[in-house]
């Protein structure tokens, strides 16, 4: 059943992400097993998608598999996703080990599905999520000294408050000289402002959208913005103070950089992705060991931590035979094996996406310091963020990059000066009611059947 | 030499076959100008046709007639109102400094007695670097936590804000890179102006008892400046197009103070999807190219330099 | 003597002159280049290192882990190809529209040179459609021709530039001799204008080289170039300075060695102009 296509040639776009680096070291397997070649293709993200866009939007196919960003790819060309049930549900190729159900939810969700449930047009690929990084050396350090003059334990638990991070920064900032500011943060006027501001916005209770399913399932149809709320004008004005205290970098810094920073010691606190643990933990990392790992703060309503995993999906462009092809390839590369190797990889290093895995024993083991897989360190963080009250999913509309574009625009501004909280916001919801009214034309073309 | 009618009649000769009168020069000139055609009034044509339309790339290229409407919405757009006043700036500020310098780069070299060619091999290196690097190099050069430029700021105390992440310096320093990386075209266009100024005429000057100062404002600044608007009218036609260097840095940011209108196009057509506009803000593009470029032309025609 | 003292005073100035104005340049490029020998623990350090233990662990992984002489090959083709064809065509032109003379002939040129002028992310599309139908997408020979799109016109229009300079009395003068038109083109005007189809070649060669959009566009993972795999080295999980700043260097290496080859030709050339009269 494996070896049908014995000879055939796939094309696999794919931003530069861990899991890529791995599955690419490791192609070989599949060839063996397969007789497939596979071309990976990496890309820096915009590259990706405006590489993806041409092929898909000029009936091209030539890229069979996609990493299809939940927002910029698979909202706006759902239609020419193919439908993935089909090729899972036909007996003469191989089906998902160990079911469907064995992929988180809410991940199966947000990166597999549009709008239909019926429908699944993506299998879950990655997960970084956003947590509370922290030197926990530097908090047993003086953590006496800080309850004291806080009023409180600073130690991040399930519930910390925003409100108490900031005071911990703040406290850093004036008592601590080895580390020269308290918190950074990715607020480079990008995707990384989004993300980082969009935690602080849900766990004040505001949101872009008064939607249930716009996060998991997404539409096309969310309704008017909501930006303008009171609970978002809050979440604004603390997030404009809390930047106010933070490492002045922040504002070119996204998730890499703040890394960087991060590891050279010159913040004590940061919201960042799970992933980068790893590097962390690494021999040569100057902070290898006194790093903790938390859930970020709750807001006045709840804690969210913003997800930023993608889905590998089939272009419905391309001829049925390569689609089936490419099935085949999808299934091997979120199978259980090939998601251990991807997580115990060297070059590698992504969090597996199935359940199952994270029962195994030996990376149960790894979840406690010293650990052979640093990233399984933030699972006791990550997994509660995993859970469909907590998980932070931005709006899956056809939209959404205009939308992406006001927001981190708008914040940027708000962080520089130029604007205040209630101004950044109506301005930014203005641009997202006007991006949804001129978008629906744009994503409702004529439906593709899928070329055979 | 004048011209001896033999050879004028020879050049206007019939060709022995007897066919149609297709001077050489035509010959030579028209079929690369087909090529020229083919390759570039499709690509012209179908962005004046997008721009009349809502285009989508779902399922398949489709239009849906839209009349004015992109045209309508650039003109009232407040964000790419903005993304072309930065433009300007940007484009007024990197050519201005790299046509001063590079004049400045130009003379120096010039003047030079022993290394010019060692210098120049030099001097030129920037122009090779794809702008994509030159960008990631700025940003390692001005990082807050590894950059040498930013750490020497710091500490001799000049600048102690993040360089890209304030404003103001964000715009200096993209303006910078790019002007780094230029000037070195500014300069070899403008050496090669220099290094054919007639000698005769430089020697009379310093022999009558011209200062450097005087023989460059009279004998040199003249001959050159036909090559000076050559070289600026190049730079020009890619200081409003490139965008390379603020998307790799700064991505318009922060606050949308590097954000130039050819990065706003490329977000329109390539995050947006809105293809349609894109054609119509790219278009509104090449007019501004097309402005500048005429009057360079009419700056070399009075000079009597273009044909 | 005063003279020589002033001539002397003046040369000082000039190489201290010269000396800031190579560091301007110089320095960005020094450090990139020391930065690749350094192990990644140094290239991050807060204070930067000028003396350190050299490693060549970025070279090797980029070798390694990426189709480097691939890249290096394809971006080498693709310009080089480019160039060669813009120039030659260029030339021939440049020279059929200087000697020329046709009403609206100025117009002519003016929309050679405004097809340079298109903006890069609206023609993307159209290009695309295109070179679908042509079969060129993720080819070499697609590049090339993308290339062309803005190498052609530059050409034309500079050659066209430099022809219409030279007086036709040179070519007249062979002609007289005997010479056919086009001999008198080949033999007498282009020797004459070499210097401007060196630099002509130079900048269709530094133009093509540098490409990003294009070749994020119209390549494929065959035809990959130098641009491309350097902005790969953005991941989500971190940006590999010590093999950007390798990668760097390989690319400004042989447009050094280039520009030093043809630099003594083209001053050569250049002063040779110079005494034409």
């Amino acid at each position: 059943m494996w070896r049908q296509f014995e000879g055939t040639t796939l094309n696999f776009i794919s931003e530069n992400t861990a899991p890529t680096v791995a599955i690419a070291a490791n192609l070989d397997k599949f060839m063996e097993l397969t007789g497939i070649q596979v071309n990976i293709l990496q890309l820096e993200l915009g590259a990706l998608v405006q590489k993806a866009a041409l092929d898909i939007g000029s009936g091209e196919g030539s890229y069979q598999v996609l990493y299809a960003d939940p927002y910029q790819i698979l909202a706006p060309y759902h239609e020419a996703m193919a439908d993935l049930n089909a090729f899972d549900g036909d007996e003469n190729l191989p089906s998902i080990d160990r079911g469907i159900g064995d992929f988180i939810p809410t991940q199966l969700a947000a990166a597999g599905r549009f709008e239909n449930e019926e429908r699944l047009i993506g299998l879950p690929y990655d997960c970084p999520t956003m947590i509370w990084m922290y030197r926990k050396d530097l908090f047993e350090k003086y953590g006496d000294r800080m309850s004291q003059d806080l009023g409180f334990d600073p130690t991040p638990t399930d519930n910390s408050t925003w409100e108490q991070y900031y005071r911990i920064a703040d406290w850093f900032n004036e008592n601590v000289d080895e580390i020269p500011y308290g918190t950074g943060h990715q607020a480079r006027q990008y995707d990384s402002l989004m993300c980082d501001f969009s935690n602080i916005l849900w766990s004040y209770g505001g949101d872009y959208f008064d939607n249930e399913t716009v996060g998991t399932l997404g539409t096309v149809d969310p309704g008017p913005c909501v930006l303008d709320s009171p609970e978002a004008l809050e979440a604004a004005a603390f997030y404009k103070k809390l930047l106010g205290i933070a490492h002045p970098g922040s504002t070119a810094w996204d998730w890499n950089a703040l890394d960087e920073a991060f590891r050279a010691e010159q913040v004590a606190m940061a919201p960042n992705w799970h992933e980068f643990a790893a590097g962390d933990e690494a021999p040569e990392s100057a902070i290898r060991g006194k790093v903790g790992y938390a859930r970020l703060p709750r807001g006045p309503v709840k804690s969210t931590s913003m997800w930023g995993g993608t889905g590998l999906s089939i272009n419905g462009e391309s001829p049925i035979r390569e689609q089936k092809a490419a099935w085949l390839f999808l299934v091997w590369a979120t199978s259980p094996e090939t998601m251990l190797m991807g997580l115990k990889s060297e070059v590698g290093g992504g969090t597996p996406t199935r359940g199952s895995l994270y029962e195994l024993p030996e990376v149960k083991k790894a979840m406690e310091p010293p650990s052979d897989l640093p990233n399984m360190l933030t699972y006791d963080a990550v997994s509660k963020a995993w859970d469909p009250e907590n998980i932070g999913l931005r709006p899956k509309i056809p939209s959404w990059n205009e939308c992406d574009t006001a927001i981190y625009t708008e914040v940027s501004r708000m962080l520089v000066g130029d604007k205040s909280p209630e101004q950044a916001m109506q301005t930014a919801k203005r641009y997202f009611d006007e991006a949804q009214s001129r978008v629906k034309t744009l994503a409702s073309g004529p439906a593709t059947s899928g070329r055979a | 030499m004048a011209a001896t009618p033999a050879a004028e009649n020879q050049s206007r000769r019939q060709p022995k076959n007897g066919g149609p009168r297709i001077s050489l020069e035509m010959k030579m000139l028209l079929p690369v100008l087909f090529l020229l055609a083919l390759l570039s009034l499709f690509p012209f044509l179908y962005i004046i046709f997008m721009s009349f339309n809502t285009v989508s790339m779902i399922g398949g290229i489709s239009f849906d007639f839209a009349g004015l409407d992109n045209w309508t919405r650039m003109f009232t757009d407040e964000v790419v109102g903005a993304a072309w006043l930065r433009g300007i700036l940007y484009f007024l500020a990197t050519v201005g400094l790299e046509l001063v310098l590079g004049i400045g780069m130009a003379l120096l070299v010039h003047e030079l007695v022993w290394g010019k060619n060692l210098a120049l091999s030099l001097l030129l290196l920037p122009m090779f670097m794809a702008p994509v690097i030159v960008g990631l190099l700025g940003r390692f050069l001005t990082d807050g936590t590894y950059g040498l430029y930013a750490w020497f700021l710091n500490t001799t105390g000049v600048f102690q804000q993040d360089i890209l992440g304030t404003p103001s310096s964000a715009l200096l320093a993209v303006i910078l890179m790019d002007v780094w990386e230029w000037t070195p075209l500014i300069m070899l266009i403008v050496l090669a102006g220099l290094s054919s100024v007639d000698q005769a005429t430089l020697e009379a000057a310093k022999v009558d008892g011209a200062g450097y100062w005087q023989r460059l404002r009279h004998v040199v600044v003249p001959a050159v400046s036909g090559i000076v608007v050559v070289a600026l009218l190049i730079r020009s036609m890619d200081a409003i197009r490139y965008f390379d260097v603020i998307f790799i840095t700064t991505n318009g940011g922060p606050g949308n103070a590097t954000k130039i209108i050819p990065i706003r196009l490329y977000e329109t057509a390539f995050r947006f999807f809105d293809l349609g506009y894109a054609a119509a803000i790219g278009l509104g593009m090449l007019a501004f190219s097309i402005l500048v470029a005429n009057a360079f032309v009419a700056i070399l025609k009075r000079r009597g330099l273009a044909r | 003597m005063n003279g020589s003292n002033a001539a002397r005073g003046k040369q000082a100035v000039l190489y201290g002159i010269l000396v800031l104005v190579l560091l301007w340049t110089l320095v960005p490029i020094f450090w990139m280049v020391l930065s690749s020998f350094k192990s990644s623990a140094d290239l991050l350090s807060t204070t930067p290192k000028v003396i350190f233990t050299p490693s060549l662990e970025h070279y090797i992984a980029l070798f390694a882990t990426s189709n480097l002489w691939g890249y290096i090959q394809n971006s080498l083709l693709a310009a080089g190809i480019s160039t060669v064809i813009a120039v030659v065509l260029g030339c021939l032109a440049g020279y059929g529209l200087s000697r020329s003379d046709f009403r609206g002939k100025h117009h002519v040129a003016f929309w050679i040179i405004s097809t340079r002028m298109a903006p890069i992310a609206a023609v993307i599309l159209p290009l695309f459609i295109l070179f679908r139908y042509a079969g060129l997408l993720d080819t070499t020979a697609g590049l090339v021709i993308a290339y062309l799109t803005f190498n052609l016109p530059f050409a034309i229009w500079i050659m066209n530039a430099f022809f219409a300079d030279l007086p036709p009395a040179l070519e007249q003068a062979a002609m007289v001799d005997g010479a056919t038109k086009f001999q008198a083109f080949w033999r007498v005007a282009l020797p004459v204008t070499a210097p401007g189809i060196v630099t002509t070649a130079i900048l269709c060669l530094v133009f093509s080289w540098n490409d990003y959009a294009f070749a994020v566009t119209f390549a494929g993972p065959d035809s990959q170039t130098l641009p491309i795999a350097a902005a790969q080295l953005n991941t989500q999980t971190g940006l590999n300075w010590g093999q950007l700043s390798a990668i760097g260097t390989i690319v400004v290496l042989p447009m050094m060695v280039v520009g030093l080859a043809v630099r003594r030709y083209l001053v050569a050339g250049l002063t040779l102009g110079a005494v034409k009269e």
